[in-house]
């Protein structure tokens, strides 16, 4: 009989302990810096080399780009499905100019399919809130390339 | 109001009968609300949660709007249920779980309960009509788990009636009187509760009547992990509502039991006897929901041994030495 | 449905005795107990079960296939997603495959950033085993408690790769990123909080009469059934056979480290719970210790950018947190695999059920299925 009281002790002894509900859309998780959220795009750095959309596990992303005066290559659709993507971070990491990033924006509940089919403005958008919520980890990078 | 019940039959004391049955009925809607409002707090304190909270200030609503959401749901009855017993059992469940707080005492006067002198006697009968309820619960929605919970809280309810009935024959003896506020009146006079000289009757009640609420760790009617829901798993919107009233009527209606025959009921020291009443039926119903914070459940052929070869013998032992002292006594 | 009402069939037959019928009971794929969509088709009479049969295949992907497919580096998202509660181990078994193959060489630090994880995972992995086999056995709080302990590992996890669940983390030679400062530090506080968390799963659960009661003696193979149907991890060790391939087979650097193999008596569903219960236990020294050790270095070792496996196969397998988990490669010299076949030990485990459960009772279904511990991402790959 000793055991379950042992148990029933537990129990008690949890009631006046710190609880560790996050009052969810009241209060945001804190993201560390690493976290694999929904990506964000910077077309300046993009070279349009296409190893993003080779690597890629899902093949989820399709990209275009042209030459520019300077005989440069310049992007000019960049395209992901996020119905398909996993997150994976494969094309952030095979990515020579870091143009292809992970940002924390992680709610994305959608009514239909479509909405999720992310273009190059929507991720261009994505990447200025992130650099709005996050500058001290943008100027650091800033700080480092120079 | 007093002793209206023996005097013949007025258009007062109808009135007056039907006054006291509505106030008990709001009586008993009001603490179950809180009941389950408290039941899922403590759960949630318990469990490292901080449980409900969004409904009206520290979550004091959900109950409430948990009512009103099953009040205004589409009302089910599967198409291959057996149609008038489908409707039949909620009532049959839960009008017993009302009628036995006819004669709980919840002071010192009967103002709106019946000083019935048979009070254990009734509350025992009354509440195995629960049963039929269950049972046919469980036939009538053609569905093979509500069929086996249905079956499980027939054999469990049943096997527990008996080692219940006894531990408070014990009881009855001490006090000499079937009627409840006799029995305090007696535990008052003798100075001491119940629960001192009847410690093993009071032991064999308390596990019996967890498994006739059908509370942790004997809640196999409606073993979620075994039987998704057992005998109300068809049961939807005012239906589903109507088990789950029966069952928290039941709980505060055994709570009452229980502070009657053991803890002295409203009698106490400085306090006003409801208060009294109240502090022993929230400690019981406190010790149920930390039961069911704590405790695994138990399997069907166990809870039968357990009931038949440990809480009959030892509730017999228990009538035996209470037939003892109060013989030499 | 049970009975038939209204005709004329008689409730006594010719021997006098009351005629009980047999009833079909779909468990599952629906049912809470199932730890995912796994259905058991049980023939029961009365709470008797006299036949079970399982039927799988409603999480399956395709993994194998899609695997033929795609580069060496692109397959290790998709082993996130087989034991999905332990992906980093899913990501070692494969990432370990093909280094053997390439006979690459793991940079030390890499090495044991690798079994820091690993047995991490572990942990979290048994401790969901805890919490959702007690909710099994209608415990409702050890549930909650080992989802607010597997939180702060799901949160290193989050800090040393970005993901809660689906890590990608290790690469074929080594791992990908190096762990951010501090973490370390992190991870050796939380050491020392989970083993004093664990005392207190034991105070708990363990001592349960209950429990006991409930699991003692239930679901009881021995080891020549154990081994005869392909089982292994703690499954094969609850009969009392001493079987890990951290110990028996050493892969990486599990042989610097000094840890116990603790295992089981009667191979019944009470030694697999505490099987568990005491891996965790291991598990965290053997993290305590890698901490001590961990040096200084790169994290990736030299790796061609595109990956090329010789021509050949290649089986490796590891100590998964549910058994012997492996992976064997087919290769004709390409960049993709020319076939691949994933050993699971969930898969494999679940094949003895339905004898396990003919002549028990509903209740015991459930403690033994618990007890068996599969993931259905795995067992349907």
């Amino acid at each position: 009989m000793i055991g379950f009281l042992k148990g029933m002790r537990v129990t008690l002894r949890q009631l006046p302990k710190k609880k560790v509900t996050l009052q969810y859309p009241d209060v945001k998780p804190e993201w560390p810096e690493r976290f694999r959220g929904v990506h964000r795009f910077i077309p300046e750095l993009c070279i349009a080399c296409n190893q993003c959309a080779r690597i890629c596990p899902t093949s989820c992303i399709s990209l275009a780009g042209e030459r520019d005066e300077n005989k440069k290559m310049k992007i000019t659709t960049f395209d992901i499905n996020f119905d398909i993507c996993i997150l994976c971070d494969l094309c952030t990491e095979v990515c020579p100019t870091e143009a292809i990033l992970m940002s924390d924006t992680f709610e994305m509940a959608r009514y239909s399919r479509d909405d999720l089919y992310l273009d190059m403005h929507w991720l261009y958008e994505n990447e200025q809130r992130y650099e709005e919520a996050h500058p001290e980890r943008v100027a650091e990078k800033a700080g480092r390339a120079e | 109001m007093g002793n209206w019940q023996t005097q013949p039959l007025t258009l007062p004391s109808v009135l007056a009968m039907v006054l006291g049955a509505v106030i008990v009925l709001v009586l008993a809607l009001g603490v179950v609300t809180y009941t389950i409002y408290v039941q899922r707090k403590l759960l949630g304190w318990m469990q490292l949660r901080i449980g409900p909270n969004r409904v009206g200030p520290l979550g004091l609503f959900q109950t409430i709007a948990d009512i009103i959401k099953l009040l205004i749901k589409e009302d089910v009855v599967p198409a291959s249920a057996d149609r008038p017993l489908f409707l039949l059992a909620p009532v049959l469940a839960f009008v017993p779980s009302f009628l036995v707080l006819a004669v709980v005492p919840f002071s010192a006067h009967h103002v709106f309960t019946a000083n019935l002198s048979i009070g254990v006697l009734f509350y025992l009968a009354v509440s195995a009509i629960t049963i039929h309820g269950v049972m046919l619960a469980g036939w009538a929605s053609n569905n093979k788990y509500a069929l086996i919970g249905g079956m499980r809280s027939a054999a469990q309810m049943l096997s527990y009636e008996i080692p219940l009935g006894l531990s408070l024959v014990g009881v009855v003896l001490m006090a000499g009187s079937l009627n409840l506020n006799d029995i305090v009146l007696a535990q008052q006079h003798s100075g001491w509760w119940n629960v001192i000289p009847q410690i093993l009757g009071f032991l064999v009640f308390l596990v019996a009547s967890t498994a006739e609420l059908n509370r942790t760790p004997f809640d196999l009617p409606e073993a979620e992990s075994e039987l998704v829901a057992g005998y109300h798993v068809e049961y939807s919107g005012f239906r589903f509502a109507f088990f789950m009233l029966t069952e928290y009527v039941y709980l505060f209606a055994m709570a009452g039991l229980c502070a009657t025959l053991f803890l002295g009921g409203w009698s106490g020291p400085w306090l006003p006897g409801w208060l009294w009443f109240a502090i022993k039926v929230v400690l019981f119903i406190f010790f149920q929901f930390w039961l069911q914070a704590t405790l695994p459940r138990m399997r069907v052929d166990q809870l039968m041994t357990f009931s038949w070869k440990v809480l009959l013998p030892v509730s017999l032992v228990n009538l035996v030495l209470t037939g003892f002292i109060k013989a030499f006594w | 449905m049970g009975g038939k009402r209204g005709n004329d069939v008689s409730l006594i037959d010719e021997q006098n005795q009351i005629r009980t019928e047999e009833m079909l009971l779909n468990v599952g794929p629906q049912h809470p107990s199932t730890h995912g969509v796994f259905r058991l088709v049980v023939k029961i009479s009365g709470e008797t079960i006299l036949d079970a049969e399982p039927v799988i295949g409603y999480l399956h992907r395709g993994t194998e296939k899609l695997a033929e497919d795609l580069q060496y580096t692109q397959i290790i998202p998709y082993t996130d997603r087989l034991d999905y509660l332990a992906a980093m181990l899913n990501n070692y078994a494969f990432c370990h495959t093909v280094e053997q193959a390439l006979e690459l060489e793991i940079p030390e630090r890499a090495e044991y950033l690798r079994i820091i994880v690993m047995e991490l995972q572990r942990v979290a992995s048994h401790l969901l085993f805890i919490g959702t086999y007690l909710l099994d056995l209608g415990a409702m709080s050890p549930f909650l408690y080992v989802f607010a302990d597997r939180e702060q590992i799901v949160q290193l996890f989050n800090e040393i790769c970005g993901a809660r669940l689906t890590y990608n983390y290790l690469r074929v030679g080594g791992v990908k990123w190096d762990a951010p400062p501090g973490w370390l530090d992190k991870v050796e506080a939380f050491v020392r909080y989970m083993q004093e968390r664990l005392s207190m799963y034991d105070e708990l659960i363990t001592g349960n009469e209950i429990f006991l009661a409930r699991t003692r003696g239930i679901g009881v193979f021995d080891t020549d059934t154990a081994l005869a149907h392909g089982m292994s991890g703690i499954n094969l060790r609850s009969t009392g056979f001493r079987w890990d391939l951290r110990r028996n087979k050493p892969y990486s650097i599990y042989d610097r480290f000094d840890f116990e193999i603790p295992v089981g008596q009667n191979g019944d569903c009470f030694d697999r719970y505490y099987l568990h219960l005491l891996e965790m236990n291991e598990s965290l020294k053997i993290v305590a210790q890698a901490l001590q050790q961990v040096p200084d270095g790169p994290v990736l070792g030299k790796v061609p950018k595109l990956i090329r496996v010789p021509a050949g196969e290649y089986y490796s397998g590891i100590e998964g947190a549910r058994g012997e988990l492996g992976f064997y490669i087919v290769s004709d010299g390409k960049d993709k695999p020319y076939r691949m076949k994933i050993r699971k030990p969930s898969f494999l485990n679940l094949q003895l059920l339905p004898k396990l459960l003919r002549g028990q009772n509903m209740a015991n279904l459930i403690a033994i299925l618990g007890a068996v511990d599969i993931v259905l991402g795995e067992v349907d790959a």
